[in-house]
């Protein structure tokens, strides 16, 4: 759906991107991550149109009219009404079916305040009739920036679960710096730091290359005799105690874990509750690659 | 609701369009009266001094109009054209419609056309105040010089909506481009004062009704401040597309 090949933003001597290559399958929800500054909204805003590369190459399989933006905090002339915001994306975008723009607002929860003026909206719901606004069209591709970045926690939820909801209908770019958000609804992702691409692939591909390394074992013993006797082994890189009864085993590989360590533990002799790979979040993986 | 009905929402509920025709309105009403008293109201406050007016004639009730309409009625149309062509100047809502377009000829055509369409019916609707009151206090006015003086306003007026048009794509600012605007305004004036030059310059054309109206200028004096204001508005056209197609958010 979205071809990008290095990609080049300058801004007089700075790089605002830097060769970025990227690629969004169809049908994908592709999560594009990064702190602050590193350049997502620029490159929302090449795909969009709204801005020109310095160099590089974009392919967008979508017209115009298939397409649609949410900025981070989208905003409308504050003497229309929900309903007229909606209906005028529908024009602008050949959609003729007036129950439509009912159905976006029931389902963007707006149905009560379809015909208030949005100039006494929340930010909250403004960002819903974003939503509701990009939606009407039924467009193949759906760009968002950070779009639930200043929402309460259920606001973040309701725009999420729409994101999962179009996940059958369309092919979503959504960029973030919430990366719980992006763990929670996407299936690919890019990290992007500093104007670079850093990683780009299947989310579970990122997490299960990281999250190999280190096991939790819960025992019912005095954990600082356990660590001592693992330390021992030359497949422990490091043992650490964070809790009373936890074990944070860091081991120089996959295989040697699985291998080696149930044995250990069965040759301390040891009480064990239980042995498993520590899940490794998106946040840390995030962290670990922009250091 | 699309881009045409968006720009007449914008006028009606932004009360735009009553500020607009209500200042030509007041001023139709109010230039005749002026013309027609004001000797009167002179000499009534004027203590000591004596000023001798000449009597007022027909074409003075639509001067003393269209002295005030292009002065503060012009700023007026100027500050509402603005509003509505500075199309960038709220990012996030210029993404929502940007990005909804081919090509940005589609939102400014509909602002273009509506903006004139409002200054001119605000001009005209006060122009027929004036009118009527002319012919109530002052007598007959020529009606066909009062016609073709009438349009050269209006093709003023085009130029001037088509600079805001062009200021606004290039500054995305409503407060710098009304400034800017006005300053174009009063400077073009200045350079009129070239007799050469200034037939040619589309201020010209806003002594039009007054000097066909008092007799003392024909057509053929206006003709090439037409062609050029007419020339002018075309490229500012051109250029506000252009200047807002470039345009980076």
């Amino acid at each position: 759906m979205i071809r990008v090949r290095s990609l080049t933003k300058r801004y007089g001597e700075h790089a605002a991107l830097d060769g970025v290559d990227l690629t969004v399958a169809e049908g994908a929800v592709y999560g594009l991550v990064g702190p602050n500054g590193a350049g997502k909204t620029t490159l929302l805003s090449i795909l969009a149109g709204l801005r020109r590369p310095t160099a590089g190459s974009v392919e967008i399989d979508a017209a115009v009219e298939e397409r649609a933006v949410l900025p981070d905090a989208p905003r409308f002339d504050k003497w229309l009404t929900a309903r007229e915001v909606v209906a005028l994306a529908a024009d602008l975008g050949d959609v003729t079916d007036e129950t439509r723009i009912q159905t976006v607002l029931e389902d963007a929860g707006l149905a009560e305040a379809a015909d208030r003026a949005v100039g006494g909206f929340s930010r909250g719901m403004l960002q819903r009739l974003g939503i509701a606004a990009t939606l009407v069209t039924s467009p193949r591709l759906v760009m968002l920036d950070e779009p639930a970045a200043a929402l309460d926690p259920a606001g973040r939820r309701e725009v999420l679960d729409v994101v999962e909801r179009m996940r059958s209908t369309s092919t979503v770019l959504f960029s973030s710096h919430i990366l719980g958000d992006v763990q929670a609804v996407c299936d690919w992702v890019g990290i992007l730091d500093r104007g670079k691409l850093l990683f780009e692939g299947p989310v579970a591909e990122l997490l299960g290359n990281a999250s190999s390394r280190v096991y939790l074992v819960r025992v019912r013993a005095d954990v600082q005799t356990v660590a001592d006797r693992l330390r021992s082994n030359e497949w422990v890189r490091s043992v650490e105690t964070p809790a009373e009864r936890l074990l944070r085993v860091d081991v120089t590989t996959l295989d040697a874990a699985e291998q080696h360590l149930v044995p250990a533990l069965a040759e301390i002799g040891v009480p064990v509750v239980s042995v498993e790979p520590e899940q490794v979040s998106l946040e840390q993986v995030f962290l670990e690659l922009t250091r | 609701m699309n881009l045409w009905r968006l720009e007449w929402v914008r006028l009606v509920r932004s009360k735009r369009l009553v500020a607009l025709i209500g200042v030509y309105v007041f001023f139709g009403l109010l230039g005749p009266v002026t013309a027609r008293y004001m000797g009167d109201i002179l000499e009534r406050f004027g203590g000591d001094v004596v000023v001798q007016f000449p009597d007022p004639v027909p074409a003075d009730g639509i001067a003393q109009f269209t002295s005030n309409a292009n002065q503060i009625g012009l700023l007026i149309a100027v500050v509402v054209a603005a509003g509505a062509l500075v199309i960038d100047a709220i990012p996030e809502m210029s993404i929502f419609l940007r990005t909804r377009v081919d090509r940005i000829d589609r939102l400014l055509v509909p602002r273009l056309v509506v903006s004139f369409a409002a200054v001119a019916a605000a001009f005209i609707v006060g122009m027929l105040g004036a009118w009527y009151e002319t012919v109530v206090l002052l007598g007959s006015l020529p009606v066909a010089d009062l016609l073709l003086g009438t349009l050269l306003s209006l093709v003023y007026m085009a130029f001037v909506v088509a600079l805001v048009a062009a200021l606004g794509s290039r500054l995305a600012s409503v407060l710098g481009t009304v400034a800017t605007t006005v300053v174009v305004l009063l400077v073009l004036p200045i350079f009129g004062l070239v007799d050469v030059v200034g037939r040619w310059l589309p201020s010209h054309l806003l002594g039009a009704l007054d000097g066909l109206l008092r007799g003392t200028k024909g057509v053929s004096e206006y003709v090439p401040a037409t062609l050029v204001t007419l020339a002018l508005t075309a490229a500012l056209v051109w250029l506000a597309t252009r200047w807002a197609a470039q345009r980076e958010l």
